[in-house]
């Protein structure tokens, strides 16, 4: 863009586009897609975490008025798709519709009722009984691990991925080290609990031979390719649809048995065949997250800097290596970000992911750098504390300088130039430290069990060609793609791959588009999550789309301008450099000659014969351009948070929470806002209240929202939030990912601070969440063992 | 509910009864909706207290000026059952019907003496609160009976009141609640009721401890005792949320904050 004068829409708060149809309930989620002749679907699940199927007696069901019929594993012959690896070692899994034989987790579906009604279908599932034989119930990763019993009877093992690294002399770091500090941590399992559940509709055309599934997905790309593969169908007959998404969050970035099952379903009956998950289901089905022990050390000298680090991690994925990012995708995550943003050349891990019998494991916001950072940043507080250092000085100290970009880690990431001391700084800047230390200290000299505490990070946001998205994983997800496209009546639209579902992407990427071509935000509608808008493209997941999509944006929408200008050029008879745009009309400089988009889009397409002929084979106002970014960026943050605990009931309180990040340029403030609120919102829940919790036989008890606790709005204090805001230099406008940040930064920050309420007692918080039942006991332990 | 005896169900606010019908938990051939029936509607304060219709909403009771005036430990405690939007949709009959050991209709209930009204084929009867609770979820109602009413009785004057809940987050079913009541004279508790919800299998009066603090001051000495006896006297469950142990713990803490408020108040003009 040459006129740098004119006021840009890129950096401002534009109130997002999608919100009045969202909000007034004209949104269309797949739930709401009404098609004619539809069938339901409702499942029998498991209520067995592992055991063979003996029989399924459906006898009780046939006869029923509405039912069309009932399907197990035997009624399909697809193959089972296996999420692969280029990790050594690696045992992968398949995805298929409907349990084969054996049941892996409670909830697992084992056969599909299709009925006219979905009333009519539950009722039907309820009247099917199903003879197990129990096999011993594998929940514990230590003993599965061990165990001779097999979830996979074609595997070693129930590891599932094994891996040792090391950098540096992590041995001499530890014999030269003034102080070493280790505990033994662990992040329970989580559950994404997006508001919507997910939901499926498939609708096979006989006459056409085609598929089109409309899925609650984040992925519509990656389902695309796999269902084309499953029901060995061309791309192009399968189209993947991602309409209204209400939040994934992770939970919606893989694919599941049930797209698989209504997609086979709806092409044997020719019929369209809806299933949407209730909220039981969602809690039973949907990918989890976290469920790792960690067993760290770390060694420091006497001045508070990082010598060396040590991790054993052991993640617990649950039953089934995840479609398409693998097992190895959060464990793996958690050792590789575990040396944090800080100078550490010294470090090993061992990482091992075990198979048990509970719900399989994916992507969650955020994805293994939760874990990595509460390990961390509490392990840096145990070290401050025993060197009587402040918590920010003792960052302050080991944060990678300015200068010192990039930087390489001790895992092996590459960290690009980002904020990280100046993150730090802001947040101490932003709650005023000295004077919030203050106020900690005169709350405690009154008795009060006040704590303040800072946890910081750093990211890889917005990954290109050169890196994988999930480690080892054989899919490139390096680039994103956009189409700019101007009609006849001179409307623009802008067509993408990614697939919003809450980030308000309809907006931030109009913005792009909008001030690349001088048109107002509203008049670009952006079209996403739709295989068949795009020739290739995998969706919106892992802080990729503001970067990959905005970068494509900004390619397209110039090459567009540039088409624009050149067509107003020859039609005003004027040089297409003295040419501007503004609100989507074309001006000669030091002239008085316009035309609106309206009138070169008419000319082009309606009018042609104005322009010359060799000009008309490139006379279209639309381009496709992808973007790369090669390597991706590195966002960071500093997290402050104050809690206070109630020394006779031990709630936890979160009293202030501030979080100062560097995310690049910002492309609307508001939505970033709001991305890092919704963000510390999930990681309050994670550090302290959600929490999946199995008994010794895989039965899920936290089966409900009435045992499954998320925060609600009166849990969550006002929440700060600053941004240095300078452009990233690695990518194409500047931005970084920040969709994951808030929940990477809070559970750390906020268990750092627990501990510090609780420091008079020598507690410290090595197991999140710390609900108050655990407090409860952790201060009962500590008074008893005082007297 | 006669001619389908055992099959049908009442259905007034649908608050507890919907979640059970969603979860399969219960099946009823037939329901009976008597959200709109507006005899059930009524408030109506009397010299010995105040009759609130089954059909009332807990949002109304919250708001009613007739218990702001004489029972304003009702509209306090109110604010801790749900949310606004199934404030507005509960009703009391409901929640007495449904009877769950840790909502706070019943524990007022119980710690008012307030008196049940029901009405069926056998005719009209009354049952003490105390007497009505059998257990979780289940009460002396029978299958063809419908709860009418609710009378509590005016407090005593100069009465100081107190009740103190704790919940994982705001408008949870409470982990442990108790609401105490007393009057004071010469500076010495003369007359104390102390009701506990959560931490039994039904709301329940503590007498023991309300015979140990009749003719004391509430003073240290006297609320370590007596936080110590609730915990001793309470027989909670485990569950997700809280261990036993937890909720024992609980159970003094909030018996000690609710009889802290009480004797406060009690000392007011
Ligand atoms: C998310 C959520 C949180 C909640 N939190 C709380 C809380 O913190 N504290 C609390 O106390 N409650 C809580 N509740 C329950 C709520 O207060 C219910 O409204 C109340 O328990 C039942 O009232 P209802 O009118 O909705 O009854 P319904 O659900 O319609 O009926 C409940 C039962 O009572 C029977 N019944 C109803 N009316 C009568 C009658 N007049 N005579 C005989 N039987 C009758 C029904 O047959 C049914 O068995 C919560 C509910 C929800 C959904």
């Amino acid at each position: 863009m040459q006129d740098d004068a004119r006021p840009k829409l890129i950096g401002s708060r534009v109130q997002r586009l999608e919100d009045p149809r969202l909000l007034t309930g004209a949104g269309g989620f797949v739930d709401d897609i009404q098609l004619a002749h539809t069938l339901h679907v409702a499942l029998v699940r498991s209520d067995h975490a592992h055991a063979r199927i003996l029989t399924i007696d459906v006898s009780a069901v046939e006869a029923l008025p509405g039912v069309l019929g009932v399907y197990t594993a035997d009624d399909f012959s697809a193959k089972p798709l296996h999420a692969t690896s280029r990790m050594k070692g690696y045992q992968s899994t398949g995805i298929t519709a409907l349990a084969d034989g054996k049941v892996r987790y409670v909830g697992e579906a084992i056969a599909a009722v299709v009925a006219e009604s979905r009333y009519i279908a539950e009722d039907a599932a309820s009247l099917i009984t199903v003879d197990y034989a129990p096999l011993p119930d594998l929940v514990d990763p230590r003993i599965a691990a061990a165990s001779n019993v097999l979830l996979h009877e074609h595997h070693d093992s129930n590891i599932l991925v094994s891996r040792k690294f090391a950098r540096g002399d992590v041995a001499e770091a530890f014999a030269n080290a003034s102080v070493r500090v280790k505990d033994s941590f662990r992040f329970h399992r989580k559950t994404p609990l997006a508001i919507e559940n997910r939901s499926y509709l498939a609708d096979f055309n006989k006459g056409k031979q085609a598929l089109t599934l409309y899925s609650s997905t984040q992925v519509p790309g990656v389902i695309r390719d796999a269902l084309a593969e499953i029901l060995a169908m061309p791309g192009h007959s399968v189209r993947v649809v991602a309409p209204d998404v209400g939040g994934g969050f992770g939970g919606k970035a893989s694919l599941y048995p049930e797209e698989i099952l209504v997609s086979l379903l709806s092409r044997r009956l020719g019929q369209p065949v809806k299933w949407t998950s209730d909220r039981l289901e969602d809690l039973l089905t949907t990918s989890q997250a976290f469920d790792e022990t960690i067993d760290a050390e770390l060694a420091v000298d006497k001045d508070g800097r990082l010598l060396g680090l040590k991790a054993e991690i052991l993640g617990d994925v649950g039953a089934y290596s995840i479609y398409p990012w693998t097992a190895a995708l959060e464990p793996m995550q958690v050792a590789g970000f575990l040396p944090g943003p800080y100078q550490l050349a010294n470090y090993q891990a061992e990482v091992v992911a075990v198979a048990t019998n509970k719900t399989p494991a994916g992507p969650y916001r955020g994805v293994g750098r939760p874990a990595a950072a509460f390990v961390l940043e509490r392990l840096i507080d145990m070290a401050a504390k025993r060197l009587d250092l402040d918590p920010v000085e003792m960052r302050r100290r080991n944060l990678v300088q300015p200068h010192q970009f990039p930087y390489r880690t001790g895992s092996g990431i590459v960290w690009d130039q980002s904020g990280f001391t100046e993150c730090l700084e802001l947040a101490c800047k932003g709650v005023d430290y000295p004077a919030f230390q203050a106020e900690r200290n005169t709350a405690r000299q009154a008795g009060r069990w006040f704590g303040v505490g800072v946890a910081s990070y750093a990211e890889l946001t917005g990954i290109g060609s050169r890196m994988s998205a999930a480690p080892g994983m054989p899919i490139n997800t390096g680039t994103e793609t956009a189409t700019v496209e101007i009609d006849a009546s001179g409307a623009v639209r802008a067509t993408f791959g990614v697939a919003s579902h809450g980030q308000g992407l309809e907006t931030t990427l109009a913005q792009i588009v909008a001030d690349e071509l001088g048109v107002p935000v509203d008049g670009v509608q952006v079209i996403h999550g739709d295989s068949a808008a795009v020739t290739h493209s995998t969706g919106t997941y892992a802080s990729r789309s503001a970067v990959l999509a905005g970068g494509a944006a900004h390619l397209s929408g110039q090459a567009v301008r540039a088409k624009v200008l050149e067509a107003a050029a020859f039609m005003l008879e004027a040089d297409a450099d003295d040419l501007d745009i503004e609100d989507g009309i074309i001006s000669e400089r030091g002239t008085n000659k316009t035309l609106s988009l309206a009138e070169v889009g008419r000319a082009v397409y309606s009018e042609m014969g104005r322009f010359p002929l060799d000009m008309r084979a490139e006379l279209d106002l639309r381009a496709t351009k992808f973007y790369d970014p090669e390597f991706g960026t590195t966002t960071s943050a500093t997290h402050i948070a104050a809690v206070e605990i109630d020394p006779e009931t031990f709630i936890v309180t979160v009293k202030r929470f501030l979080v100062a990040e560097d995310c690049g340029r910002l492309i609307n403030p508001m939505i970033v806002d709001g991305q890092v609120h919704g963000g510390i919102v999930q990681g309050i829940g994670a550090a302290l209240f959600e929490e999946v919790v199995h008994d010794q036989n895989g039965q899920a008890l936290s089966a409900s929202l009435v045992d499954y606790v998320a925060p609600s709005a009166a849990e969550v204090p006002k929440l700060e939030v600053l941004h240095l805001d300078t452009a990233a230099r690695g990518t194409l406008g500047g931005y970084r990912g920040m969709g994951e940040g808030g929940t990477i930064g809070a559970p750390a920050a906020i268990a750092n601070a627990i501990t510090d309420a609780l420091s008079h007692l020598n507690i410290n918080i090595s197991q999140l969440p710390a609900t108050p039942e655990r407090i409860y006991r952790l201060v009962t332990q500590a008074i008893e063992g005082d007297t | 509910m006669a001619s389908h005896r055992g099959e049908a169900k009442l259905i007034a606010g649908g608050q507890s009864l919907m979640p059970m019908l969603n979860f399969r938990l219960l099946d009823p051939a037939l329901l009976v909706d008597i959200s709109r029936l507006p005899d059930l509607a009524q408030i109506t304060a009397s010299g010995r207290g105040i009759t609130v219709g089954a059909g009332v909403c807990h949002h109304a009771l919250m708001r009613s000026p007739e218990l702001a005036e004489r029972l304003p430990i009702i509209n306090h405690t109110m604010q801790y059952v749900a949310h606004m939007a199934i404030r507005n949709r509960g009703t009391i009959g409901g929640s007495l019907a449904h009877g769950d050991p840790a909502a706070e209709l019943p524990l007022l209930a119980v710690l008012l003496d307030a008196d049940i009204h029901i009405t069926g084929p056998a005719g009209d009867r009354t049952a003490r609160a105390e007497d009505f609770f059998l257990a979780p979820l289940t009460t002396d109602l029978s299958e063809d009976e419908i709860l009418t009413a609710v009378t509590f009785p005016n407090l005593a004057a100069g009465s100081g009141w107190g009740f103190e809940e704790i919940a994982r987050r705001t408008g949870d079913f409470a982990l442990a609640g108790a609401g105490a009541v007393l009057t004071l004279h010469h500076g010495v508790i003369a007359d104390v009721r102390l009701a506990m919800m959560g931490v039994d299998e039904t709301p329940r009066r503590l007498p023991a401890i309300e015979a140990m603090l009749l003719g004391r001051a509430w003073d240290a000495g006297v609320r370590a005792s007596a936080v110590r006896q609730v915990r001793e006297q309470v027989n909670p469950m485990s569950d997700l949320q809280a261990s036993a142990d937890y909720r024992r713990h609980l159970a003094g803490v909030v018996a000690g904050r609710a009889l802290d408020t009480a004797w406060a108040k009690g000392h007011m003009p």
